[in-house]
């Protein structure tokens, strides 16, 4: 049986009859005529048979991955963020901002690959920007450079604006349990003002992997 | 206040044939003035126009409720609108009421309706599909009477808030949701009544709806914050695939069938 996380820029696949180890490909490289048994994600549902929300996918990978009472799960995908809060294993919040949190991770990565700039040498800058989307974020770097900062810099101040407009959405918590591709920019993970326990990609396609064993 | 003697008589002078605009719950005076002449409630999206037509009157981050009735006073033949403000509505209706005034030829009558007759209930906890209730709450403000009986379901899940701009949000729901805020304020015909409008169930799953940039938001999620089983969750014009996202998750985790 093969399942997929098909988010807006990566589709996360695994194929429960192999190894069960997940690989990834590029959205905009996948075939049309790809047929999937369960999958979630911004694209899932034209590709699947059956189709998990992803609020519903991405609680039950945090159930399953995190093994704890109470947690918060917050996943940073290329175009929206969402998160899950428990509290005594219960449900008791959760949010989905797919519009005025629109574009971050793919902002991000437009930005890495424009001015070339490798994430890992760089550390949290002091300040950061007012933003609440990446697409409207972007005028905030180029206004930063017209003051003579460093496009690499304002990209810094940019990608930690990111990180706490995150961080606040999620309700502030001691701890972020981290999903998604911006769990491998370690300026991103240490721009959070609290503990960041990255969990990586595969969060939600682990969500329907244990909601598929529990129906089958 | 309620509704003037002027107002009143305005309201009975009208032609058997006229067609009269409601916007919130006016008072149980103005209802029975109306009387058989046709009631149009603005505050549901009755013409096909497109809303940003308002832009020209009303900032586009607005209350798509009131953006509504904008939308339908230009485009509706109303021969008079009986706008309630204050706070059994809102305090942006009275400015809405001001801009009518000045855009149309018709009586704009601002109402405060501090009618304290409780009518009940019977709606909000009846099993039925909530799109379909919501509908019979909307369209019992234009009666002065009491509704039909209807017997109480064993609740599941609850909703709060004010009718959505738009009902599709409501299709995820199950037949056995109880109403709460605004909307049975509105069955009760009480809509300035503080207690019940904030009276929640704390024992069954529940989703504080809030229509974006209306003030009742705030209360919306200030309450899901201290209810056990709460969810805050806001929509403006259209329900977007994340509201309904939402929705579908939180009764799906929280065990609603």
């Amino acid at each position: 049986m093969l399942l997929a996380d098909f988010g807006t820029t990566y589709s996360k696949f695994i194929n429960l009859a192999d190894d069960a180890k997940p690989f990834i490909q590029e959205t905009k490289t996948l075939g049309k005529e790809l047929q999937i048994d369960v999958a979630t994600g911004h694209n899932g549902k034209r590709f699947c048979t059956t189709y998990v929300n992803e609020l519903t996918a991405l609680a039950k990978g945090g159930e399953s991955l995190i093994g704890a009472e109470s947690f918060t799960l917050l996943d940073c995908g290329s175009r929206d963020i969402k998160y899950i809060r428990y509290e005594n294993n219960t449900l008791a919040d959760m949010g989905w901002n797919a519009e005025c949190g629109a574009s971050m991770g793919f902002t991000i990565e437009l930005l890495e690959r424009y001015y070339e700039i490798d994430f890992s040498s760089l550390t949290p800058p002091a300040t950061c920007f007012s933003i609440t989307c990446g697409v409207l974020g972007m005028s905030h770097i180029f206004d930063e450079i017209t003051t003579g900062i460093s496009a690499t810099d304002a990209v810094a101040k940019f990608v930690k604006s990111i990180a706490i407009n995150a961080y606040r959405f999620a309700g502030e918590p001691k701890t972020i349990h981290l999903s998604g591709g911006l769990c491998d920019n370690p300026l991103f993970t240490a721009s959070f003002p609290c503990e960041v326990v990255p969990l990586g990609r595969y969060v939600l396609l682990e969500g329907i992997r244990r909601i598929t064993e529990e129906q089958a | 206040m309620g509704i003037s003697s002027q107002d009143l008589k305005i309201i009975t002078t009208l032609a058997d044939s006229a067609q009269v605009g409601i916007v919130g719950v006016p008072p149980l005076k103005a209802i029975k003035a109306i009387g058989t002449r046709t009631i149009l409630d603005l505050d549901e999206a009755i013409v096909k126009q497109n809303i940003e037509e308002t832009i020209l009157y009303l900032p586009r981050v607005y209350c798509a409720i009131l953006r509504t009735v904008m939308l339908n006073g230009l485009h509706l033949d109303l021969d008079a609108i009986i706008i309630d403000v204050g706070p059994g509505k809102c305090d942006a209706a009275r400015h809405v009421a001001t801009i009518l005034s000045d855009k149309l030829k018709i009586p704009i009558i601002q109402t405060r309706n501090n009618d304290q007759q409780n009518f009940g209930t019977p709606l909000c906890e009846a099993k039925m599909p909530l799109m379909d209730k919501m509908q019979a709450i909307c369209t019992g403000v234009q009666r002065p009477t009491t509704h039909d009986n209807h017997k109480p379901c064993v609740p599941t899940a609850g909703f709060w808030g004010v009718p959505p701009r738009d009902f599709s949000i409501l299709r995820y729901f199950p037949d056995t949701t109880h109403v709460f805020g605004w909307a049975r304020c509105m069955e009760n015909k009480t809509p300035d009544n503080w207690q019940l409008e904030t009276m929640t169930d704390n024992a069954i799953p529940t989703i504080f709806f809030g229509q974006s940039f209306c003030a009742k938001t705030a209360m919306a999620k200030h309450l899901a914050a201290r209810h056990p089983k709460g969810l805050f969750l806001d929509s403006d014009v259209t329900t977007g695939n994340s509201t309904r996202a939402k929705v579908q998750a939180f009764l799906e985790l929280s065990g609603v069938s």
